[in-house]
């Protein structure tokens, strides 16, 4: 848009200059051109003849003077009016410079702010699934270290249970070992009169019964 | 009526050596009776019987006089006893004792059956207690049963030790 403006002013002066040029161009043509005589009574040869020749330098002299003058005026007035545009044309094309680059760097600004403001976003939104991430891998880390724990507790239970169970196994074996090898002599059976007496009539009903099924 | 046997006279074996005593003093009587017929006056001592056996033969005689023909019924009379009594056989610790014997042939006799008999044997592993086997049954209350009974609890007991 803005190199659309720049390009439209830019082709405007040109035409300014070239109009200008044209019309300096035409003077100078216009200036230097012999009169038609029809025109020009002055190049008339009948009223040539009739002024004097020093007349007539001194008429081309104050001629080609004032129009030196002119055409002097005419250029200063152009070179003016050519530095003036230039100078404007400058200021414009500084302002215009400025602008742009105003523009731009309040684009590029907005831009690398927009920019900013998406990475942040993006960071923050990044950060917010590690935390997540990280969070659920913590849960899943501890559940697991949990479950190890009470599957290795349990484990040393068992364990613990089954060598207990073994341990008391052979232990009720050494026991029942030393007993019955310790005590199985020298048994005394008068002491265990009255106990045999007892346990018989303890078991009284089931010999009975015993013999009765027998026969 | 049934011949009535002491408690002491517990087995089959008992009255197994009862009857053989029997039947040296009913060989003896026999002799001795041959000589009186004969008038020979040479008599022969007579033969030593155990306390156990004189006492049946004491019994005996008071239902029945001595002869030839009452010793044989009382051989006979002891041979159904052996065979056709009721037999309980009860394995202790250590050889029974008398005493022992006679407390337990007392005390079957006195609830099981009259004229029951008792064989003991012994089984020094049994560590004490008894087991009691009639026919096909057997009652195990050994210590040695009761103790590998225990056996389980033999840790228990030692942790509160």
């Amino acid at each position: 848009m803005s190199l659309t403006f720049l390009q439209i002013f830019l082709i405007t002066n040109v035409l300014i200059i070239g109009a200008l040029t044209v019309i300096a161009i035409r003077h100078m043509i216009a200036h230097f051109r012999p009169q038609p005589e029809e025109h020009h009574p002055v190049h008339n040869p009948e009223n040539t003849a009739k002024l004097p020749r020093d007349v007539k330098e001194h008429l081309l002299k104050t001629a080609q003077i004032n129009f030196q003058n002119v055409l002097d005026h005419s250029a200063i007035e152009l070179q003016k009016d050519l530095q003036t545009t230039g100078i404007q044309l400058n200021k414009r094309l500084d302002r215009l410079g400025l602008q742009m680059i105003n523009d731009e760097m309040k684009l590029y600004h907005t831009t690398l702010e927009e920019l900013r403001k998406q990475a942040e976003a993006n960071i923050m939104s990044a950060q917010k699934e590690i935390d997540s991430h990280q969070a659920e891998i913590k849960d899943q880390l501890i559940k697991r270290q949990a479950e190890l724990e009470d599957k290795m507790k349990l484990e040393i239970a068992e364990e613990k249970k089954l060598v207990m169970q073994q341990l008391d196994t052979k232990l009720a074996d050494a026991v029942a070992s030393f007993l019955t090898e310790t005590l199985g002599h020298n048994v005394d059976l008068g002491a265990q009169g009255a106990y045999l007496t007892a346990m018989l009539d303890e078991h009284k009903k089931e010999i009975i019964k015993g013999v009765v099924d027998e026969a | 009526m049934k011949l009535k046997m002491p408690d002491c006279v517990a087995s089959s074996q008992d009255i197994a050596s009862i009857m053989m005593e029997i039947h040296e003093y009913a060989k003896w009587f026999s002799h001795e009776a041959i000589k009186a017929n004969s008038n020979i006056k040479n008599q022969s001592e007579q033969p030593v019987m155990t306390p156990v056996a004189m006492k049946i033969l004491r019994e005996w005689e008071l239902k029945k006089p001595i002869s030839q023909q009452s010793l044989n019924l009382l051989t006979d009379e002891l041979k159904d006893l052996i065979n056709n009594s009721p037999s309980i056989t009860i394995t202790l610790a250590a050889p029974a004792t008398r005493d022992i014997k006679a407390t337990l042939v007392n005390w079957c006799r006195s609830n099981i059956s009259p004229d029951i008999l008792v064989n003991f044997q012994f089984n020094s592993t049994l560590m004490g207690g008894m087991v009691v086997r009639y026919g096909s049954r057997i009652f195990d209350w050994s210590f040695r049963r009761k103790l590998l009974a225990a056996r389980s609890s033999f840790p228990e007991v030692l942790r509160h030790v």
